[in-house]
């Protein structure tokens, strides 16, 4: 007999998920929709593979539970031959993954992330789950540009501390579930804390200004050694401190708390940062007739200059806006620079 | 079965939100589950109306809401000025979120009064008439005003 309803198809590559890969689908009813296959890889015997798939089928059930427009949908979950297949809302504006490879992003662009992003996540810990691995690369835009949460191969509902474990990526990691006691809101909120701070200052200075964090986490301490771009205000800092701190009493209890703290914060002025190299970082602020410029030339360790100026769209002169006097220090350079930028 | 219900009280550029629940049992005082607010966020009104338009509705659903008490815009005695109706806009907001989630009713300050004989602020002001009508969580003396919504509310449903 012919087939009226037509199979999943499946289309393009779009990456590499935790548990597999992620395919662009084509499907009968829901149209274009994100296909994570997971398959049997050679060590798996067949009794583990049953397990396997028994706990993906418990995950893709509890998932359903988890609706909300801040939170990917997760459609069916069927099998073919060696694999398992989950079929998902797609997300065409990809993960924020990619924006933290292209460099910082703005103060209003990580405000509406982390918005959108606490607005799902009040709605999986009111539900008794943790998300357990929140990271740029978890987090997808749909086509108007909202944030969603994505990638629930840890999400847990057994909300109680001790029953998670540290699985996850471990830049990502709270102190405390290095230390063994687990995972909570608490982490969650440590892990969105440094989702925020990495698309803040984008994978560059990530990399190259900041110490391994899985090498640093554990001993404590980590949030006063992270380096700042200047230009990120200091309201912006003491929330994200306070998102990541060490000690659990110190840190805001619940996503409610989180909410209230980031809509306060300032979005403007909307500075971007079209550079950031090891040796140079370039801001730009637009307004209608001139572009502000500032540029700090790192030269070494301990050897810095910045200069900022006003350059006309049309036609006019450059204006001198600063400078530094002579080459200077790493803590001069960011005490002027955040002079400037206040 | 006890009720959950919770009031809300709107200002230009914050929500204060007091979570109860109602007993069965008409003389037992309500019970405070929690009293926070919600920030409008800083910058255009309109993306703010937006986060806390879904900011509400999901507070109610995951939370199971059962009802909703929002105090009624009233006519100022002064004159009118933009913080008034930046309130109004956001009261709007709350009560199409909170209507969208569960019963939801709005009150108008002079029906308060007359429930209990006495002016609102009279009785916001009255410690004894607080430890009479609550228990449980803390109540935030700025609160009070939201959960005389539901006090009211339970005496005239």
């Amino acid at each position: 007999m012919t087939s009226v309803v037509p199979k999943l198809q499946i289309l393009d590559k779009l990456g590499n998920g935790h548990f597999g890969e992620v395919f662009l689908g084509q499907d009968a009813v829901h149209g274009q929709v994100a296909v994570k296959v997971v398959s049997r890889k050679a060590e798996n015997d067949d009794e583990e593979w049953v397990d396997i798939r028994r706990e993906f089928l418990a995950e893709a059930q509890h998932l359903k539970t988890a609706t909300h427009r801040n939170v990917v949908q997760v459609y069916g979950i069927d099998e073919v031959e060696d694999a398992i297949r989950f079929t998902m809302a797609y997300c065409p504006g990809g993960s924020l993954q990619a924006h933290f490879e292209r460099g910082p992003m703005t103060l209003a662009a990580v405000r509406k992330v982390a918005i959108d992003v606490l607005i799902g996540l009040h709605a999986l810990h009111g539900r008794e789950m943790l998300h357990r691995d929140i990271k740029p690369g978890n987090i997808l835009l749909d086509h108007l540009g909202m944030a969603k949460l994505g990638d629930f191969g840890l999400v847990t509902d057994r909300l109680l501390l001790g029953y998670g474990s540290a699985a996850g990526y471990v830049d990502h990691i709270a102190v405390e579930v290095w230390q063994g006691r687990g995972t909570s809101i608490k982490s969650d909120i440590w892990a969105l804390g440094m989702t925020l701070f990495r698309l803040l200052h984008g994978q560059v200075w990530y990399v190259f200004q900041n110490e391994c964090p899985a090498d640093v986490i554990a001993q404590g301490g980590f949030i006063e050694r992270l380096r700042w771009l200047p230009h990120v205000p200091k309201p912006w800092r003491k929330v994200i401190r306070k998102m990541m701190a060490d000690n659990t009493n110190d840190r805001y209890a619940t996503t409610q708390e989180v909410l209230n703290a980031i809509s306060a914060l300032p979005t403007e002025p909307e500075w971007t940062v079209p550079i950031v190299t090891e040796d140079l970082v370039r801001w730009e602020l637009q307004s209608p007739k001139r572009l502000n410029v500032v540029e700090w030339n790192i030269h070494g360790q301990r050897q810095h200059e910045w200069r900022a100026w006003s350059q006309p769209l049309g036609k006019g002169n450059n204006r001198s806006l600063g400078a530094s006097t002579k080459v200077i220090g790493r803590n001069q350079v960011d005490r002027e620079l955040e002079a400037y930028f206040r | 079965m006890a009720t959950r219900c919770v009031g809300l009280m709107v200002g230009s550029g914050e929500v204060t939100v007091v979570d109860t629940q109602i007993p069965d049992d008409c003389d037992a005082p309500i019970s405070l589950v929690t009293d926070v607010t919600w920030k409008l966020p800083t910058g255009d009104r309109q993306k703010g109306y937006e986060t806390l338009f879904h900011r509400c509705k999901d507070y109610l659903e995951v939370n199971g809401i059962d009802q909703v008490v929002v105090k009624a815009s009233s006519v100022p005695q002064g004159k009118a000025n933009g913080g008034l109706l930046d309130s109004a806009e956001l009261r709007g907001v709350i009560m199409c979120a909170a209507a969208s989630a569960c019963e939801t009713r709005v009150l108008k300050k002079e029906v308060i009064s007359r429930t209990y004989g006495r002016k609102v602020d009279d009785c916001v002001n009255d410690d004894a008439f607080w430890a009479e009508k609550l228990e449980g969580a803390k109540l935030r003396k700025g609160s009070r005003e939201a959960a005389m919504l539901v006090i009211a509310h339970r005496a005239r449903p």
